[in-house]
């Protein structure tokens, strides 16, 4: 273990680019005949294994009309039983391995994920095996669960950024899934209870090992955890089906959108554009998180100037998430007083233009590059945490490599390539603007 | 029976150094610091509620004498480090994790947020303006489970120093002045109140340095707050908040005398877990309301304080209390069926204290507990945060405390500890919901609130629903009070 921990001091963050890599466990990377990719990490954190199971279907796959959120129903579906396990049996091994288990559905993934002792690796595996390769449940129990979903929906209906979501993706896609987020819409929840039969298809296409990727990160030797998923993994059978994903036409804004929010709330402004899809190899997407970065920030200018100087804004942020295909870059703030709503998009899009109009400075540049690469390495807290952010990533490009990939990218976009990025994607048809402002006081 | 924290009998007593430190050393290239102050919201003075989280806000996101805060968010974005400020009632912790590339460039401006603060008037402005938007708005507006959990707390503990939230009151946050906030620094944060927590791999000769630095705080002395005992209502009472919302949010609990350290601890923690660990599909609320039902998204039980559980799985460490409450979480359910998942609550809870725990579903449980106890701690920065809060209970580390005192624990030691503490015909509901006037006439009116499902349930289901839907809950007119939401933490 001291090698792998000398990996680790040496991180990238203390040594010059280009050195050494970012991600700074040694990994295996494994593929079984029928299609299924084991990533094994073994890490320095005592007794405990964190298992990641990717499937590579998100809501990103609801492409038939009236199915948004299926993805995120079958999430719900996969803890309904076998009948090896069913729920109460399923429940009772992770009691007795001490595990904390859960799941979450994105736009291009599903994610299975249980952190547990190590002496529990093989009956974690077994019994995961189990539900991906025999998931049974009855339609009265598929009708239950959605209504858990609508639940969920309820959950977050509280709040004014699950409705500014659902309107910007609405707003700002037309063909694409990502029309719609990954709770899909209310419509569609509500009519969930009547799609049984789409259900057990939906399992037959997309649960197959060709779609899955298995992380395992933690106190584990490699011989082990490739032995133990090859048992209990490896008959599976392999699929066939790909879904064709509609493409989205090219942007034909500037769009814009308004939510009245029934109860009084502060208002909100996002002003977000069209952008690339992830890549490790083109420039374009790590050029519009440094703009991110660099534009709106705490250490930035506009930060600065709203939040901190002239007390307008007490939120304001930027995302450019990686996805799978091309998404959005939106600039989110939250404005103390409607009637700077106005101004304050005036000063994002003003921000924006400004990368647009020259290079940025060098030494700014390289205080981000800093910061992300300080982010990363701070991120890596725990073995869950490991296997948590190679997730995100394998769900992309499935393997860990892709993450030293674009941190080297990182490191070697230009002033000059911020800006032709800035000014590819930060233009008036691929513009969309939402803004949300409060009802009255009861 | 009254007791004295020990960690307060320890500071009474002065048998340690002050400020106190608590070190775990280790090869980890990150450094985690965490700061705590033995003060809180219970020391906000009447009508000065916010005074305590006001001033820590201001040490950890307002500048120092030398520093603006603007300048000091540009020195650490490069490290990627930021400070965080908790308060609760009686702890004060700031922490953070650094790489140790950046140690000494990071402990040079955070110490200076500690002991030199700026107290500039515009980070007051707009940090008084970030704590009334937080209630107003991200809780009062925007949470409703949160809110129902927060408003629970103050019914419990009205006209007592726990009985506002943390933030403090609108009205009163409006008042507090700088010479305020220097004030209550000067008084409370002391070298006597502080313990300095410091884990990974910071350099030999570190955490002396830092416990040296920190003796330039005022020496102070340990003054413990007076607590008075918080009394079950005496039946049930009912808080419903009106509010333009789809769903009903409910927060349902009491006070109990049990916390770390109590000798009836572990059998609670045991309870708690089995019939409603956080987040987890095994408990039995959640397998009764949400799995066979189909009710909302989940439903909890719990024996600390457990803020922003919609937000995470494992709890804050540093949220150490005198006094705990016993509480259970309904997540929103459709108003149609807010009736019967109040009563099925109930009925569950009832069934709790009438059956205890079977002897295989107590071997489970503290089965689980014994491993789960590793993960709350498996970053260093929760290990250094549950150590100090060991520290403040007077029990050993949190893990082996709890594993030791699991491994003796019998089934009736629980179940006694049940019957003792738990209680489902007397304690307070907090209800979050749209049209209150319709459902406090339900409640009033008592008659059967029965499920319709959309699919056939298993015979037993409905033979139980046909008890859940007639479960008595004992309700006078005047126990059943409408508050418009507006006038929360106002």
């Amino acid at each position: 273990m001291r090698l792998l921990l000398a990996a680790w001091l040496c991180a990238m963050v203390t040594c010059s680019a280009g050195e050494r890599k970012i991600f700074p466990y040694p990994y295996d990377e494994r593929d079984f005949p029928n299609g299924l990719r084991l990533i094994t990490i073994p890490t320095d954190y005592p007794n405990v294994v964190a298992l990641y199971i990717v499937v590579g279907a998100g809501s990103r796959n609801e492409v038939e009309p009236g199915k948004s959120g299926f993805a995120h129903l079958f999430e719900h579906m996969m803890f309904r039983g076998t009948r090896q396990f069913p729920p109460a049996r399923y429940e009772a091994v992770l009691k007795a391995a001490g595990a904390a288990s859960n799941a979450y559905t994105t736009d291009d993934h599903t994610a299975y994920h249980t952190t547990f002792s190590k002496e529990d690796l093989e009956t974690i595996l077994a019994m995961e095996a189990d539900r991906f390769q025999r998931l049974e449940y009855s339609a009265e129990d598929f009708r239950t669960e959605a209504l858990a979903v609508l639940g969920e929906y309820n959950k977050n209906s509280a709040n004014p950024v699950s409705k500014l979501y659902e309107v910007l993706r609405d707003t700002a896609f037309d063909r694409h899934p990502y029309k719609h987020t990954t709770m899909g819409f209310l419509k569609d929840i509500q009519d969930m209870p009547n799609q049984y039969d789409y259900s057990l298809q939906f399992f037959r296409r997309y649960y197959r090992p060709e779609y899955t990727t298995i992380i395992l990160a933690g106190d584990l030797a490699l011989a082990q955890a490739r032995e133990l998923v090859g048992k209990h993994w490896g008959a599976w059978q392999r699929g066939d089906y790909r879904a064709e994903i509609p493409a989205e036409p090219p942007p034909a804004g500037p769009r814009a959108n308004h939510v009245n929010w029934p109860s009084p709330t502060l208002p909100w402004v996002i002003a977000a554009f069209r952008g690339p899809a992830y890549s490790d190899v083109e420039t374009d997407q790590v050029a519009l998180d440094l703009i991110a970065q660099l534009g709106f920030s705490e250490s930035s200018e506009l930060y600065r100037k709203l939040v901190i100087g002239e007390q307008k804004a007490d939120v304001l942020e930027a995302e450019n998430p990686d996805r799978v295909d091309p998404y959005l870059f939106a600039v989110w703030a939250r404005v103390k007083k409607e009637a700077d709503l106005d101004y304050v998009r005036e000063e994002i899009l003003g921000t924006l233009e400004s990368f647009r109009a020259k290079p940025v400075e060098a030494e700014r540049l390289e205080r981000v590059k800093r910061h992300l690469r300080y982010r990363f390495a701070l991120s890596l807290r725990d073995s869950e945490a490991v296997a948590a952010t190679v997730a995100r990533y394998v769900a992309l490009r499935r393997t860990p490599e892709t993450i030293n990939r674009v941190y080297e990218l990182y490191e070697k976009v230009t002033p000059a390539e911020i800006q032709a990025a800035a000014r590819k994607y930060f233009v008036d048809s691929g513009r969309t603007i939402v803004t949300l402002a409060g009802g009255k006081s009861q | 029976m009254r007791m004295l924290p020990p960690m307060l009998l320890l500071l009474a007593t002065g048998l340690e150094a002050a400020p106190r430190l608590v070190t775990l050393p280790g090869r980890s290239p990150l450094v985690s610091f965490r700061l705590v102050f033995l003060t809180g919201a219970a020391s906000d003075p009447a009508g000065k509620e916010g005074l305590a989280a006001l001033t820590a806000a201001m040490l950890a996101q307002g500048g120092t004498r030398r520093m603006s805060y603007q300048e000091i968010l540009e020195a650490l974005f490069p490290m990627a480090v930021s400070v965080s400020a908790q308060v609760d009632k009686e702890m004060t912790s700031f922490s953070a994790v650094t790489h140790r590339d950046n140690l000494e460039e990071f402990y040079r401006i955070f110490r200076a947020m500690l002991l030199e603060p700026g107290w500039r008037p515009e980070d007051l402005t707009r940090l008084r303006d970030d704590a009334v938007n937080f209630l107003r708005v991200s809780l009062r507006g925007n949470n409703d489970e949160e809110l129902a959990k927060e408003v629970l707390y103050n019914e419990i503990y009205a006209g007592h120093p726990y009985g506002h939230h943390n933030l403090g009151k609108v009205s009163a946050l409006q008042k507090l002045t700088l010479e305020d906030l220097r004030d209550f620094y000067a008084r409370r944060f002391t070298q006597a109140n502080l313990i300095i927590g410091l884990a990974g791999g910071y350099p030999e000769g570190f955490p002396e340095r830092v416990r040296k630095d920190f003796a330039r705080l005022p020496a102070g002395r340990s003054e413990p707050l007076k607590l008075p005992e918080p009394s079950r209502p005496g039946g049930l009472r009912v808080t419903l908040i009106e509010k333009e919302t789809r769903s009903v949010a409910f927060s349902i609990g009491f006070p109990i005398p049990v916390r770390r350290g109590h000798p009836d601890y572990p059998a609670l923690l045991v309870a708690q877990s089995y019939f409603g660990q956080h987040r987890m599909s095994g408990g039995r609320l959640y397998e009764r309301m949400r799995q066979v039902r189909g009710l909302n998204y989940g439903d909890y039980a719990y024996i600390e304080y457990f803020p922003r559980g919609m937000f995470q799985f494992e709890p804050d460490p540093n949220l150490a209390r005198r006094q705990q409450i016993f509480q259970i979480w309904i997540r929103p359910v459709e108003p149609a069926t807010a009736h019967f998942s109040l009563r099925l609550a109930l009925y569950e809870l009832d069934r709790l204290v009438r059956l205890g725990l079977s002897q295989e579903e107590f071997e489970r449980t503290r089965l689980f507990l014994t491993k789960y106890v590793n993960l709350l701690t498996r970053t260093k920065s929760a290990e250094l945060g549950y150590a100090i809060d060991s520290l403040y209970y007077g029990i050993p580390d949190y893990n082996s405390y709890v594993k030791s005192a699991l491994a003796k624990l019998t089934r009736e030691e629980v179940n006694q500890a049940i019957r003792k503490h738990l209680a489902a015909a007397d304690l307070r509901i907090v209800a979050v919901a749209k049209d209150c006037e319709d459902l406090r006439r339900r409640l009033l009116a008592g008659e059967p609130s029965p499920m319709r499902y959309n699919a056939p349930r298993p015979p037993e289901v409905l033979e139980e629903d046909k008890l859940v839907e007639r479960f008595r809950l004992d309700l006078k007119p005047e126990n059943v009070r409408i508050v418009p939401v507006g006038q929360i933490f106002e």
